[in-house]
């Protein structure tokens, strides 16, 4: 049990955004989050990060409360990305990555070999060597998303928390970065949006009003009724004569 | 693969050689500082009064030559350079934390407030000596920038990126509030005579700068400068937000607090000794983002060193380029910075 919350909630100005979430998340695992927008994905995501401080219930983290730990420990072990995260300033793709380096180097410690190569191994496991000294202004939307979590990467984390990683990505950095992460000897908490995506994690949970409605592998959570119920389409699944994955498709309401 | 080997023989070393650097820059200002005015005095003279004084080398000099150095020109000198980088490094570690271009001590009604809270101090006679008056604009600053940034939050801003408009907004009615508390308070209660010191030296004004100046400017400024060194990554990891920066193991809280506090006392401290100087900390910072980029190891001494030399220049011009006539250095700092701002502005617009 790497990470786990009990009775976790957060609200604002009175409302509940996130409440009574119960979960237990199993080192190595992928766990997917799906459900409808401004259900709380990102609100979860933030909270089981430490960014955000709960209104009720607490986030332990290998057993200790999160919120207790200097944030420089939590963020060697934890890397969260952001679903939105822009700059002004006129920094380059190499600058950005090697911010992912921040939680292990002290204020005055120096930059060494073994950070070059992490920040470079960073850079080509998403695809992003040779875009080192591009301005982050000058890059396309998934550019920046692979940049980003390239960063992440660079910061060698236990857990990654990732909010919608693969929305601005082409077919083929999709796969390659769910590949990725699901290859590396890491806990992924990965908030989706397409459920054929999810159908490939270890465990997905389904979020719905701020609260977690299901969990569970994703053959038993993903069934078509509850797909209807939750996002509020009409759904079927189809299995792929190739290698008999299961598929999901939608229609719209009649 | 190809790993970008960058051979760093040794980090320390190239560290020392450009402080170093930056010292002998900052050396050779002071004493350009010193040597140029009015009445030039020759290098050697500054250098033998130095010597005199630090080493007790007894070179025999004209008393005058040795007051007018030591005692005007020499702490007027240091006194601008520490001006320079304390409002300079204000700049540098406002706009990284705001997220925005335009954010400055001056802009935000930080150097208004510490005005205000100065002048108080003043006029209520609670002393007026370069202490308590630090003091009083110490409260007036970080008063000032409560009001400012509560305001931009409660108009939807805040530090989002969206929100730059309404920090520089918040800032303008900030400003203007604080000058007109500033006015009234001097209008209200002081007499002819103290109401024209004061508004001499709101006007931005090194002609008082004395020793005891310097020994209060010095370290202020020195902190100043350690605080963004020791918070150089820190600063870098705002670039994409607070949440990202906490994300990265940041305390946000903490850093916030720490470095806006030094900030408005940086600003505080050299608003009660030269009054209020605007766009150094605007303009500073981005010509030394131009010099040596965005990151803030090297930025932030960077821009110490380029704003110490700006203001002893510009306190030379505002010296020496009306003859018989000392324009307030704020008007040189305007002049130069003014142009530059609208070039920020224009290019923010382009870009979004
Ligand atoms: N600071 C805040 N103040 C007010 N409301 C908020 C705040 N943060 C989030 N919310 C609201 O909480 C709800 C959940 O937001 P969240 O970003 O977690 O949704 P999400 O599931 O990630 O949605 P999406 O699929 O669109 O990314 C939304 O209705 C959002 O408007
Ligand atoms: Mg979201």
């Amino acid at each position: 049990m790497i990470l786990r919350t009990k009775d976790l909630g957060w609200s604002v100005r009175g409302k509940a955004i996130v409440s009574g979430v119960d979960l237990a998340i199993n080192e190595g695992e992928t766990l997917g989050l799906i459900g409808p927008n401004g259900s709380g994905k990102s609100t979860l995501l933030k909270l089981l990060g430490g960014i955000r401080q709960p209104t009720r219930g607490a986030v332990s983290l290998q057993g200790r409360d999160i919120a207790s730990m200097p944030r420089r420990k939590v963020a060697q072990i934890i890397a969260f990305l952001e679903q939105q995260a822009e700059t002004t300033e006129a920094i380059t793709v190499r600058d950005a990555v090697e911010l992912g380096r921040t939680p292990w180097l002290g204020p005055l410690q120096p930059w060494s070999p073994e950070d070059d190569r992490i920040v470079a191994d960073a850079l080509r496991d998403t695809d992003m060597t040779g875009f080192e000294k591009r301005q982050w202004a000058t890059l396309s939307g998934g550019e920046r998303q692979r940049a980003h979590l390239a960063r992440s990467l660079a910061q060698r984390p236990e857990i990654l928390l990732l909010d919608e990683p693969t929305n601005h990505l082409d077919i083929q950095h999709q796969l390659s970065i769910l590949q990725l992460v699901s290859s590396l000897p890491v806990t992924a908490v990965i908030a989706l949006h397409d459920l054929n995506q999810a159908l490939s994690c270890d465990r997905v949970g389904v979020m719905a009003g701020g609260r977690l409605v299901a969990l569970g592998k994703p053959e038993d959570v993903l069934s078509v009724e509850r797909v209807t119920a939750v996002f509020g389409v009409r759904a079927s699944i189809i299995t792929d004569p190739a290698d008999g994955t299961r598929l999901f498709r939608f229609h719209s309401p009649s | 693969m190809t790993v970008v080997a960058v051979h760093r023989p040794n980090v320390y070393a190239s560290r020392l050689g450009r402080g170093a650097l930056g010292f002998v820059v900052l050396l050779a200002a002071v004493v350009a500082g010193t040597c140029i005015g009015e009445t030039p005095i020759p290098l050697t003279t500054v250098a033998q009064v130095l010597a005199n004084k630090l080493l007790g080398a007894g070179y025999p000099l004209d008393p005058i030559d040795t007051g007018i150095i030591w005692n005007y020109r020499l702490p007027r000198a240091i006194v601008a350079a520490c001006c320079g980088t304390g409002l300079a490094i204000s700049g540098v570690v406002l706009q990284s934390l705001l997220r925005n271009a335009l954010a400055d001590p001056y802009l935000l009604g930080i150097s208004a407030g510490a005005s205000t809270g100065a002048v108080t101090v003043t006029i209520a006679g609670l002393g007026a000596g370069a202490v308590s008056m630090s003091l009083g604009a110490f409260i007036g600053a970080l008063l000032a920038f409560l009001l400012v940034a509560g305001l931009a939050k409660a108009a939807g801003g805040g530090v989002s990126l969206q929100g730059t408009g309404q920090i520089v907004l918040a800032g303008i009615a900030g400003s203007q509030l604080f000058n007109a508390l500033t006015s009234f308070i001097i209008t209200k209660s002081a007499n002819a005579e103290q109401a024209r010191g004061i508004m001499f030296w709101l006007l931005g004004n090194l002609s008082g700068a004395r020793w005891p100046d310097v020994w209060l400017a010095v370290p202020i400024a020195l902190l100043g400068l350690l605080a963004t060194i020791w918070y150089a990554r820190a600063l870098d990891a705002f670039a994409f937000g607070a949440d990202q920066a906490a994300a990265l193991g940041i305390p946000v809280r903490t850093t916030q607090v720490v470095l806006i506090g030094v900030t408005a006392l940086v600003t505080a401290v050299m608003v009660s000794i030269v009054g209020s100087i605007g766009f150094v900390g605007l303009v500073i910072p981005h010509a030394a983002r131009f010099l040596v980029g965005v990151r803030h190891g090297r930025l932030g001494p960077a821009t110490a060193i380029i704003g110490a030399v700006f203001l002893i220049a510009a306190d030379v011009l505002s010296r020496t380029i009306i003859p018989g006539q000392v324009l307030p250095i704020g008007v040189i700092t305007a002049l130069v910075g003014a142009p530059i701002f609208a070039l920020i502005l224009l290019r923010g617009r382009r870009t979004r």
